[in-house]
């Protein structure tokens, strides 16, 4: 099978089965050059293991994949060559300071002039903080500095493809603005797919998004159209005043098929479900208004964000699942 | 691919740090001062120098033993195996890396260093006459190989099973079972062949009270077989060839 143009990691079929649990079943990936990839899913989805499994540190039990091209069990090698990888737990030798950890590091990748490689090492620490750390044993060092020095291993070797597993995990907000800042600018690069539970850091930077559940793909695809996938047409609407009358006038509207409540500092706030948000648009607010006690400190329609979404996919892969076990 | 930035850095964990100079320090105590104390007490020298072979063939092996179960399983357990792996990093080369620098690392201090001080040590209290440097330098030798098959016993071991209790287990039986005669003697009544092969007869009086060999190389006397010396070094090879099948079918 030859590299798809443009596609540096793609699996066909991929299964992994440990002692009759089966962990990954039949993964069908694709994720393109210079892209960014979010891989999201609830704790034991498969994540992890896809990611094993692309490094060559486990052996599928069905399927195939390839990243660049080259075969996942047989050219293993070959890939690592060209990959940064960055573990959910790393773990590097405690003995070694940051700089030796990434001259142990850069010398998998590199050999030739020392200082070529040096300067790599400070320009890599640098880049994520540690360069007045870079001398003291990671023993020493707290969580956070311990994944900022994981980032720097990941990239030390220019890879063209950057597999990161929970790589804000440890940090503080600034260093996980920071690590999305290296992400974005990485881009040009080279090729990030990473997985997360952050989904806020997923909508900012990622271009293409994977979902799995319970080892299965539920949703695969660019950012946008997963977004537009958001059920329904709602309204958040903040009010003051007479609120049972307002829900009233509101239910009694056959374009009004919901409304909940959310109490928000002592205001009332409404996600209001409509059918057609052309008419919403013109006649909520009127109708909200109509009393004129009624303060509305707030009238927009809701984006759906992709915490939105990825419940409603997992929800609903969940009751496929659960109806079709009802089914057999 | 890996080998020679893995082996640099096992290199460093033993040159580097304080590892060489306990080791030293260590077997200069165990086994030198031991000899020394041996000599000066109600010993023959030629039993001192044969006991002194017999503590180098029994300690420096478990020595071997904890330190390459711990190599494969340390790193195993800590997880840095699996980022080593996650680079371009054979798997036959991360084990063959511990093999050697674990390998040279106990030559130098427990069998050269040492080595090196005994001899002085007996050749200055009455054996000049009969111990030879190229006699004594066999024998020690053969203490070197029968270090490697335990050595490569546990890395063997330590690519099979996944928690330190079956490694050091059975290791440590193997050792001490050539030392106690009703061992010994159920090996030789029941699989007698085996003891053929063992490194049992090249270090220890065993249970039919035979003379090392390590004390006859030293002394310069012809070895009655050498079956002993190629079957520990069949061994050595074959435990190292399967670590390195089972380890590159090891999944992190």
């Amino acid at each position: 099978m030859k590299e798809s143009i443009g596609t540096v990691i793609e699996t066909c079929g991929l299964t992994k089965a440990y002692k009759g649990v089966q962990a990954l079943k039949s993964l069908d990936l694709q994720v393109h050059q210079n892209s960014i990839c979010g891989f999201l899913g609830p704790n034991g989805a498969g994540k992890t293991t896809t990611i094993k499994l692309l490094l060559g540190l486990a052996r599928p039990t069905g399927g195939t994949g390839r990243v660049f091209g080259k075969d996942i069990e047989k050219e293993s090698d070959q890939i690592r060559r060209r990959v940064g990888y960055l573990a959910q737990d790393p773990r590097y030798y405690e003995y070694m300071t940051a700089r030796e950890t990434l001259r142990f590091t850069a010398h998998f990748f590199f050999e030739g002039p020392k200082a070529g490689i040096e300067s790599r090492i400070a320009e890599t620490l640098d880049l994520v903080g540690l360069a007045d750390k870079a001398d003291r044993p990671v023993k020493t060092f707290s969580g956070g500095e311990r994944q900022r020095l994981g980032i720097a291993q990941a990239q030390v070797n220019y890879p063209d493809l950057l597999i990161l597993d929970e790589p804000a995990a440890s940090l503080d907000p600034m260093g996980r603005r920071d690590v999305l800042e290296v992400m974005t600018r990485l881009r040009k690069h080279t090729t990030i797919f990473y997985s997360t539970h952050i989904l806020d850091d997923v909508q900012r930077v990622s271009d293409t998004v994977v979902i799995l559940n319970k080892g299965a793909l539920v949703a695969q695809g660019p950012i946008e159209e997963l977004l537009a996938r958001g059920e329904g047409n709602v309204y958040t609407v903040t009010i003051k005043g007479d609120v049972d009358g307002a829900r009233q006038r509101l239910s009694t509207q056959s374009w009004v098929t919901g409304i909940q409540e959310i109490s928000r500092n002592g205001s009332t706030a409404w996600n209001v479900s409509v059918t057609d948000p052309a008419t919403a648009e013109a006649q909520l607010l009127r109708l909200l208004l109509a009393d004129e006690q009624m303060t509305v400190t707030e009238f927009l329609r809701k984006q759906h964000g992709l915490e939105d979404i990825f419940m409603q996919v997992i929800a609903g892969a969940e009751h496929r699942e659960g109806g079709h076990d009802v089914g057999e | 691919m890996g080998l020679a930035n893995m082996l640099a850095k096992e290199s460093r964990a033993w040159w580097r740090t304080r590892r060489w100079w306990i080791q030293c320090l260590l077997w200069l105590l165990l086994l030198n001062v031991t000899l020394w104390l041996n000599i000066k007490g109600d010993l023959r020298v030629d039993q001192a120098g044969l006991n002194f072979l017999m503590m180098a063939g029994l300690g420096v092996p478990i020595a071997a033993i904890s330190m390459g179960q711990d190599s494969i399983l340390g790193e195993r357990h800590s997880g840095t195996a699996a980022w080593v792996l996650s680079k371009p990093m054979r798997r036959p080369a991360f084990v063959l890396a511990k093999l050697i620098a674990l390998g040279l690392g106990l030559l130098v201090t427990g069998v050269v260093l040492p080595g090196v001080i005994a001899y002085f040590q007996l050749r200055a209290n009455g054996l000049s006459q009969l111990l030879s440097a190229s006699g004594w330098a066999e024998a020690m030798g053969l203490i070197y190989l029968s270090i490697l098959f335990y050595l490569t016993l546990a890395l063997m071991l330590a690519t099979l099973f996944h928690g330190r209790g079956p490694v050091l287990a059975i290791t440590l039986m193997i050792l001490l079972a050539g030392l106690m005669p009703w061992s010994y003697d159920l090996v030789d009544k029941h699989v007698p062949w085996l003891l053929a092969v063992l490194p049992w007869d090249m270090l220890l009086a065993g249970g039919g009270g035979q003379v090392p060999l390590t004390a006859l190389l030293a002394l310069g006397r012809p070895l009655p077989t050498v079956t002993p010396i190629i079957g520990t070094a069949g061994w050595c090879v074959l435990f190292t060839i399967v670590a390195i099948w089972r380890f590159r079918r090891e999944e992190f």
